[in-house]
């Protein structure tokens, strides 16, 4: 958990119940960029869409939070919230879109680095591109452990599946990345 | 748990959500079973890929823009009152402030190691005699070792160390260790001095040791390594095999089976510890004072199970000291079919790797050595493919 999570206690949630801006302004500044992350890669790599994402997870949670009963931890709450506003604007981007047609994240293939200390970039990117590519039942549980740095038993509530299935997906998720990225399996690239 | 294969649990392996035993469970079946291992080298790469997604920062006006729209809503929700007010925008300051701190520091330190956990991930430290010391805290029962940390034992402690949830290393008096990393794909020490034995259940590669003259490169095993204030360091293997690395050069040690190493040559040849103190006498001088006027008194004294140094000294000597070795290790174990005099004093790696095949029945038949066929073979797959890095990385 980073040092501002820890200012996230029950007053402050209970502040924002009751509608305080400020206490909501903490929140937000403590989970804005984790929350950006995942839209960001749930929508392709497509920021503006992410900007409207993010901003409309914050819209909801400002009436929503009043419905939080601590019956579940705030991050678990939190990170529900998010996936589905991220599965709901990806089923509606696909009611827009004919399929396939996302916001491709740029290739990284496309360009050709001169310089070895851009190649980490790059797998950053290629991996940025591959994660884009995912199903949504692969991707999120990804992004809840590497982003959010979530636990499986975690990813699981979140998710509202087993730890199996959390397990498995993780699993799946990882091997179609090697697969799709499997060219980066070269210790040139990773300076080592 | 384990009745087959594990390849659906190995995700949750590398990320430390296995129990303890049935951690052990994975890496033993991992070891013995190819289908297994090969599935884990691709989900590791998986692991490593996914790692180096970075957490991306929310713009700056998103806060600017949500504000009218909270505004809009805030009609209709009580206002807070005054106490939590004040308090939350004290919070709200401190917190802008922290984060803004925290963020720079983040993504300082996520330009370097992108590797989520990294930096945050700690070793559980057990005060075994004596006060061991982390930076400059003495520890009375436990501690934590943080990346970056050094533990350090004088004359009267010692320490053990828990591997993240593969193993355990035990830290000697006098010796100062340093955790460089530990995620999921990758656990390294640097013991810069003394002594520490290692016990590891995890699947080849996973634990590394550096040390000033050579990598120890874990391959399923227990050990002991220690190293001088020079440098130089001994290596004993006492079950399972450990791989000793720098640049170029390379060797395997097998259970039963010591290798030393010196700053600025790397790791010297393997040899079985129970072979004659002359034979070692002369491998010493051939691999650090490259003087090989002891090679007919070593090639005299070599056992079949010599062969083990026999092997790792074809590439190590030239010509006609090369011819000798061969026709030494002919002697014992004559090449199997396919495998030539001329390719193997040309040094073919195919040839060498299939020799080196039909020599493993002699390495491991003899008392010291009680290593099962399946962890040799895990062993000399991940030699091949080190192989084939070392040449990828070497310069053209």
């Amino acid at each position: 958990m980073m040092v501002a999570e820890q200012l996230i206690d029950e007053g402050v949630i209970e502040a924002c119940q009751q509608g305080d801006r400020a206490a909501f302004q903490l929140l937000f500044e403590t989970y804005k960029d984790k929350v950006f992350s995942i839209a960001v890669y749930s929508s392709g790599g497509d920021r503006a869409v992410a900007d409207d994402v993010t901003q409309q997870i914050f819209l909801k949670l400002f009436t929503a939070i009043r419905q939080f009963r601590g019956d579940s931890e705030f991050t678990t709450w939190l990170y529900r919230l998010v996936v589905n506003a991220c599965l709901d604007e990806r089923r509606r981007r696909r009611r827009l879109l004919p399929w396939g047609e996302t916001v491709a994240m740029r290739n990284p293939g496309d360009k050709k680095p001169q310089e070895k200390q851009y190649a980490r970039l790059e797998v950053q990117e290629a991996v940025q591109a591959a994660i884009g590519e995912l199903k949504p039942k692969f991707r999120l549980p990804i992004l809840l452990k590497y982003i959010e740095g979530l636990s499986y038993d975690e990813i699981a509530s979140v998710m509202g599946c087993s730890k199996g299935t959390v397990a498995s997906r993780l699993n799946r998720g990882h091997s179609q990345l090697a697969k799709r990225l499997s060219h980066l399996n070269n210790p040139a690239v990773w300076g080592d | 748990m384990f009745f087959g294969h594990v390849t659906k649990d190995i995700s949750a392996y590398c990320h430390g959500e296995l129990s303890s035993e049935d951690s052990k469970q994975f890496a033993e079946h991992i070891i013995s079973c190819a289908r297994c291992r090969s599935k884990f080298e691709e989900v590791k790469l998986g692991i490593k890929l996914a790692e180096q997604l970075p957490q991306l920062s929310a713009p700056d006006h998103l806060w600017r823009d949500l504000e009218p729209l909270l505004a809009k809503q805030t009609s209709s929700v009580r206002s807070g009152s005054g106490f939590w007010t004040w308090r939350v925008q004290l919070a709200a300051a401190a917190a802008v402030l922290l984060i803004a701190g925290v963020g720079g520091l983040w993504l300082y330190n996520n330009s370097r190691t992108p590797a989520i956990g990294t930096a945050k991930s700690a070793w559980q430290v057990k005060r075994l005699d004596g006060t061991p010391r982390i930076g400059s805290e003495g520890i009375s029962n436990n501690g934590e070792l943080g990346v970056g940390e050094w533990l350090e034992t004088d004359g009267r402690s010692r320490a053990q160390i828990a591997v993240s949830s593969i193993g355990n290393v035990e830290i000697d008096e006098n010796t100062r260790v340093r955790l460089l990393e530990t995620h999921a794909t990758e656990h390294r020490l640097e013991l810069a001095r003394g002594k520490m034995s290692a016990r590891i259940w995890a699947p080849p590669r996973l634990f590394f040791v550096d040390t000033p003259s050579a990598v120890a490169a874990d391959l399923g095993c227990a050990y002991t390594l220690e190293v001088d204030d020079h440098g130089a360091s001994l290596l004993h293997v006492t079950s399972g095999w450990v791989a000793l690395e720098l640049k170029d050069r390379e060797s395997m040690v097998p259970a039963g089976a010591a290798c030393e190493t010196r700053p600025g040559i790397g790791p010297g040849t393997p040899y079985f510890e129970d072979s004659p103190a002359a034979f070692r006498e002369a491998l010493k001088k051939i691999d650090f004072d490259n003087d090989s006027t002891g090679l007919s008194l070593l090639l005299d004294q070599a056992r079949p199970r010599d062969t083990l140094t026999l092997w790792h000294l074809l590439a190590r000597v030239n010509g006609a000291d090369r011819v000798r070795v061969y026709d030494k290790m002919a002697a014992f174990v004559p090449p199997p079919p396919g495998v030539t005099r001329e390719g193997v004093l040309q040094l073919d790696q195919q040839m060498l790797e299939t020799w080196r095949h039909a020599l493993e029945s002699t390495w491991m038949g003899g008392g010291g050595s009680k290593v099962p066929k399946p962890i040799a073979d895990a062993y000399f797959k991940v030699k091949n493919g080190l192989s084939r890095r070392l040449k990828e990385m070497a310069p053209k």
